[in-house]
């Protein structure tokens, strides 16, 4: 049986590792309450450029402007948000899972320090690391798809892609692989959506076959809803990652909160049998002496 | 047949409703869209926009953006909107001084940063002129 000196020592430790987890938890809900406010603020505006796109997308001819060209794909370039610190449960492991199984030839570009850690140390190709501060500004996350669009127009890389923790709940994140750049194949993933909700794809053809009027004209409107697109839609994803990493902070601190607690109490138990074991022990030892005398 | 109306800014859902008539700025002008009208897209100046339902009239104020006309759905994107009951009159003519003093002040500032301080500058504009001519 340990000691109570041992017993004692474990009691401390436990107890600082509560009140550690205890603060990180008050720290990330408070982050996540906020969070979750910008990122679900923003999901409208994201799906209905999404769904504007795909109106536009049945309407024009490709070869108008080069986000719109399918090319043959030899390399993906893959935007990998992640958080910059662990502790977040299997936030960051779940979506380096989804990277192991792409074998197709990719370039990486991480948002978030443990994703730059992870594509350099499983030697992948890693074209440039940014990182966003909590509060997302639209201008730190323009410089990324502005890095993405060049590398997409100069032919470095031939597909856009964004993989991160979608949101759903405080309790549920899931890894997303969405693509983003061509945009032909934005509109599979539409179809793919709308099909999944139960509605046929091919329920409005009347709709699309209708001539639709561009103002001024098919290719200003591209040249300005285009780039716009790409960067809003980034923008929402890094939200969406920030407001899904505060969650999973919170949930697995909670956790390691209750775990501790719980192990306290074990502990707790465990010294008072020691310590009653050895006052008992002693008085034994007392009486035992007076009988001999 | 009437007009559902969405207008939708990165911050928020701004404005729902079921509306007759809506006239919305545009690059090339005013675009007045009745039920009916055929598939259009256009890009959205700053400017007003305004709604008519049943003898009702509103005013919004919008910056930058996209309208989308569907069906008897009508999308509008933008940058900023506003309705006319929220403008705080106050508070825009201090944004749009400090707005103006820090064009006044940059002079080999980062252009997207002073595009956006411009934008603000007209936006803060078109708020304040439709605030005052309702007075």
């Amino acid at each position: 049986m340990a000691s109570t000196r041992d017993i004692r020592r474990r009691i401390k430790s436990v107890k600082n590792t509560r009140q550690i987890t205890k603060a990180m938890e008050l720290v990330a809900a408070s982050k996540m309450k906020k969070a979750q406010q910008a990122a679900l603020a923003g999901r409208p505006y994201a799906e209905l450029m999404a769904r504007m796109l795909a109106a536009i997308a049945d309407r024009v001819e490709e070869a108008q402007h080069p986000f719109l060209v399918k090319r043959e794909v030899k390399t993906r370039g893959i935007i990998l948000v992640t958080s910059d610190k662990g502790l977040a449960g299997p936030l960051n492991a779940n979506l380096f899972k989804i990277v192991t199984e792409i074998k197709t030839p990719a370039k990486y570009v991480a948002v978030g320090r443990k994703g730059a850690q992870f594509i350099a140390r499983t030697h992948r190709d890693l074209l440039a690391d940014f990182s966003v501060t909590d509060r997302v500004a639209f201008a730190e996350v323009k410089v990324v798809a502005e890095f993405m669009v060049k590398q997409y127009l100069e032919g470095a890389v031939d597909t856009v892609e964004i993989l991160w923790p979608r949101f759903r709940n405080t309790l549920v994140q899931t890894p997303t692989l969405l693509p983003l750049l061509p945009l032909a194949s934005v509109r599979d993933v539409i179809a793919d959506l709308k099909s999944d909700a139960g509605h046929t794809p091919a329920a409005a053809p009347g709709a699309a076959e209708q001539q639709m009027i561009f103002e001024p004209d098919p290719l200003s409107v591209l040249n300005a809803l285009l780039p716009l697109y790409v960067n809003r839609e980034i923008h929402q994803q890094v939200l969406d990652a920030k407001a899904s990493e505060h969650s999973a902070r919170m949930v697995a601190m909670k956790t390691a909160k209750d775990n501790a607690t719980k192990l306290l109490g074990e502990l707790t138990l465990e010294y008072n049998k020691a310590r009653q074991a050895a006052i008992t022990q002693e008085i034994l030892e007392i009486a035992a002496a007076q009988f001999a005398a | 047949m009437p007009l559902t109306l969405e207008i939708v800014t990165p911050d928020a859902r701004v404005y729902t409703a079921t509306i007759d008539t809506v006239v919305i700025p545009t690059v090339e002008g005013e675009v007045g869209i009745l039920p009916g009208h055929i598939p259009l897209l256009a890009q959205v100046e700053h400017g007003e926009l305004r709604v008519t339902k049943g003898s009702d009239n509103q005013l919004l104020a919008v910056s930058g953006g996209f309208v989308e006309v569907e069906g008897d759905r009508v999308h509008v994107l933008a940058e900023h909107a506003i309705t006319e009951e929220k403008i705080d009159e106050k508070a825009v003519e201090e944004a749009l001084k400090r707005a103006e003093q820090e064009l006044a002040e940059a002079k080999d500032i980062d252009p997207a940063q002073y595009e956006r301080l411009q934008n603000l500058v007209r936006y803060s504009g078109v708020q304040l002129g439709l605030k005052r001519r309702r007075r």
